[in-house]
């Protein structure tokens, strides 16, 4: 009878061991959005190949908020997938303070991959305090996109513009003499992190006060350049040169991105790189026949006279802390930062890989509208994250939703971003 | 009957209802209990205080009834409570059920008609609603107003409230109409036919006789809805997402946003736990002072 037992036992324990040891070899990856799980899907043969383990893809929600809102909650309850990405650095530092990722400082930094990394690209990812906590994918250059074709065609000048009041200018008389809507940048809380940072964050680095987060790690909300940014929306709304009842609906990017812009009935708009692919070119639902051509991008002008592109890390990998296997995810992460991967991101999703070395592979040289955009790499400027930059996101999207509805001014706006960020985070965390 | 056998009686009785005690226990009361301790700390979603939450007594419940957009969102509810639920929904619910008592041509397609948003998912209604809700020439109800020479309105920022009242009234009608046609059919016919031989006009009928005795259906009615309306999330928030400017933010948005866009667990539950207290406090109002039986 005991032999018996002693059988069942040792069956059991086999069948255990052989179960965890299973689950070990397979890394769990989330990723959303149908190009971006394309993309992903296209390369796990050859990390499983890299790596000898076994990658599964776990599809997660579309919309940037909803997806971080889910990861969040399983991420606070323990669980979750081994590997995700995050749509901005300001999430990985929030993320990170929380103990939710994995530290991956030696990792990255003895990586053969790392000193083909744009300098941007390791400075982004890099905490103030030399922690890295998320493995560089793609950087993203952002700066206005115009309608060459439309402009050109109604004799209004393409001309880069010097300073703020030039471009408003610009755009209260390209507004007159066409009847279309002539400059649009993301506003309003449907928007999500898109009111910030595909816009503010534009205004604000060209402004009297081009950074929120002060030496002592505190947000300065209060600064002029948060009002003057503010005052351009302003303007913006008064001018009526933005399509304000799109902005306000429950998928605010759907109407003046992928209907008006490529109708020519909206001129200029803030974008990236993937508005060649992804919003208007080749991937796109609603293209612009010859998208380069039919469309120029301007620098973002500063508030006096100068000009920049906005440069920021997108959607960055990071560990799971509560991952079974870390050395197995970690051999996974260290996989993912492959020029394959960056690449096929690339030709999916319109981003700019964050590797040098992509310029001498000859799939990335196929994808003509980006190689050009790459020498805008090292010349961007970005924003200084801190931890509850999150809050300051949401504070500008509800700021923005008041300015948009003529509720408040520019001062009225800057207080309803002070006023939420301070209830947030507390009083403490705040200039 | 012996002591014994009802001994036994009272042990199997309560064995039987074992089964939903315990997925009451692990699904309502657990989580419940499990809100009111996370409202007494600062647990957050991210940051340092997700990694190492604090006790902080009371100080959520201070934050809260000086915080005017709990107030403000408070408020929000119970208009909508009240046009959409309690006016909007009952009487059309009413009118629903004593038309349909009629025998008349189209009465099998009334009755579809009213119940069919019953039988659409709300995430589904509310991408509906928004498409005909939309501004400018986009909005199909805008091309409708158009017919008769009406501007394009921005329905959903000029009259928020105003748009979920209406899209709620539409969506809960059918449950309505169903609770009241139960209440009215267990109205004795022989009642109607005494009053109609006494005289009675159909003024008359309706409010000594079908009123008094639909009262039990009708509290029964307003204790569910009510509740179930504060409650409500998916339906308001796939349309409007809380806005503009928070003014469709109903307490479940507020909740929602206040723990998952903001991260504050701790407040979230907060206010969640105010949430239900004033619910209990309305559910306790129905049953115990106006005697329902449940």
């Amino acid at each position: 009878m005991k032999l018996k037992y002693g059988l069942w036992a040792g069956c059991i324990l086999t069948a255990g061991l052989a179960a965890q040891a299973a689950m070990a070899e397979t890394v769990r990856i989330a990723e959303h959005r149908q190009a971006r799980i394309d993309a992903l899907n296209a390369v796990i043969p050859g990390i499983e190949e890299a790596t000898g383990i076994d990658i599964e893809l776990v599809e997660y929600p579309g919309p940037d908020r909803e997806y971080v809102s889910k990861l969040l909650t399983e991420l606070a309850a323990g669980t979750g997938p081994d590997i995700f990405s995050l749509p901005a650095m300001s999430q990985v530092i929030d993320f990170s303070t929380a103990g939710y990722l994995v530290d991956v400082t030696d990792e990255v930094k003895n990586w053969d991959g790392y000193d083909q990394l744009y300098d941007v690209a390791k400075e982004l990812v890099t905490s103030d305090d030399g922690s890295i906590f998320a493995m560089p994918k793609l950087l993203s250059v952002q700066q206005l996109y115009f309608r060459r074709d439309v402009l050109e065609d109604a004799g209004i000048s393409t001309e880069q513009p010097k300073n703020w009041d030039e471009l408003i200018q610009w755009a209260i008389d390209a507004k007159a003499k066409t009847g279309q809507y002539s400059l649009m940048l993301p506003m309003g809380i449907t928007w999500g992190g898109g009111a910030f940072n595909e816009g503010f964050g534009h205004l604000l680095t060209g402004s009297s006060t081009p950074q929120i987060v002060m030496d002592d790690g505190k947000l300065n909300l209060t600064s002029d350049g948060v009002l003057e940014v503010f005052g351009f929306y302003e303007q913006l709304v008064k001018n009526d040169l933005l399509p304000i009842d799109p902005l306000l609906g429950p998928e605010p990017w759907v109407i003046p991105k992928y209907e008006m812009f490529p109708a020519g009935e909206l001129l200029v708009t803030t974008c990236g790189s993937w508005c060649y692919i992804y919003d208007w070119g080749p991937n796109s639902s609603n293209p612009i026949p010859d998208v380069t051509e039919a469309v120029g991008t301007w620098a973002v002008p500063n508030r006096e006279d100068g000009e920049h592109v906005i440069v920021s890390l997108g959607h960055p990998w990071s560990i799971n802390a509560a991952t079974f296997d870390v050395d197995a995810a970690k051999k996974v992460l260290m996989a993912m930062g492959s020029v394959d991967l960056m690449v096929s991101y690339a030709e999916h999703e319109g981003g700019l890989p964050a590797r040098r070395d992509v310029l001498d592979d000859p799939e990335f040289l196929k994808l003509t509208p980006l190689v050009p955009l790459m020498d805008d790499i090292e010349k961007g400027v970005w924003l200084k994250n801190a931890p509850g930059f999150t809050a300051v996101s949401e504070g500008v999207a509800r700021a923005t939703e008041g300015l948009l509805l003529g509720n408040v001014d520019a001062a009225g706006a800057q207080q309803i971003l002070v006023d939420y960020v301070t209830d947030t985070l507390g009083a403490d965390q705040v200039q | 009957m012996s002591a014994k056998f009802e001994r036994a009686e009272i042990w199997r009785n309560r064995f039987l209802i074992l089964p939903s005690m315990l997925l009451l226990a692990t699904f309502v009361i657990y989580p419940a209990c499990f809100a009111v301790y996370t409202s007494l700390t600062n647990e957050s979603l991210t940051g340092p205080a997700a990694l190492n939450p604090r006790f902080v007594g009371l100080d959520n419940y201070t934050k809260l009834f000086t915080d005017g957009n709990f107030w403000r969102s408070l408020a929000i509810t119970f208009w909508f409570v009240l046009f959409s639920a309690i006016i909007g929904q009952l009487v059309l619910g009413l009118a629903s059920a004593m038309l349909l008592r009629r025998r008349f041509a189209l009465r099998p397609l009334v009755n579809a008609v009213i119940l069919m948003p019953n039988a659409v998912p709300e995430v589904v209604a509310a991408m509906m609603w928004a498409s005909m809700l939309a501004s400018g020439e986009y909005g199909t109800l805008n091309n409708i107003v158009a017919w008769f020479g009406v501007e394009p309105q921005r329905w959903l920022t000029s009259f928020p409230l105003t748009m979920i009242i209406v899209v709620n009234i539409w969506r809960g009608i059918g449950f309505a109409m169903i609770l009241m046609t139960s209440g009215l059919s267990s109205i004795s016919e022989e009642l109607y036919e005494a009053a109609r031989m006494d005289g009675a006009n159909p003024r008359q009928v309706f409010r000594r006789i079908t009123l008094p005795l639909l009262v039990p259906t009708l509290f029964l009615y307003l204790l569910v809805s009510t509740v179930s309306t504060i409650a409500i999330f998916g339906l308001v928030f796939a349309l409007t997402r809380g806005g503009p400017a928070g003014a469709t933010e109903l307490i479940g948005i507020y909740i929602y946003n206040q723990s998952f866009n903001a991260y504050q667990l701790g407040y979230g539950s907060a206010v969640a736990v105010v949430v239900l207290t004033f619910s209990l406090f309305i559910g306790m109002l129905y049953v115990r002072a106006l005697k329902v039986d449940v």
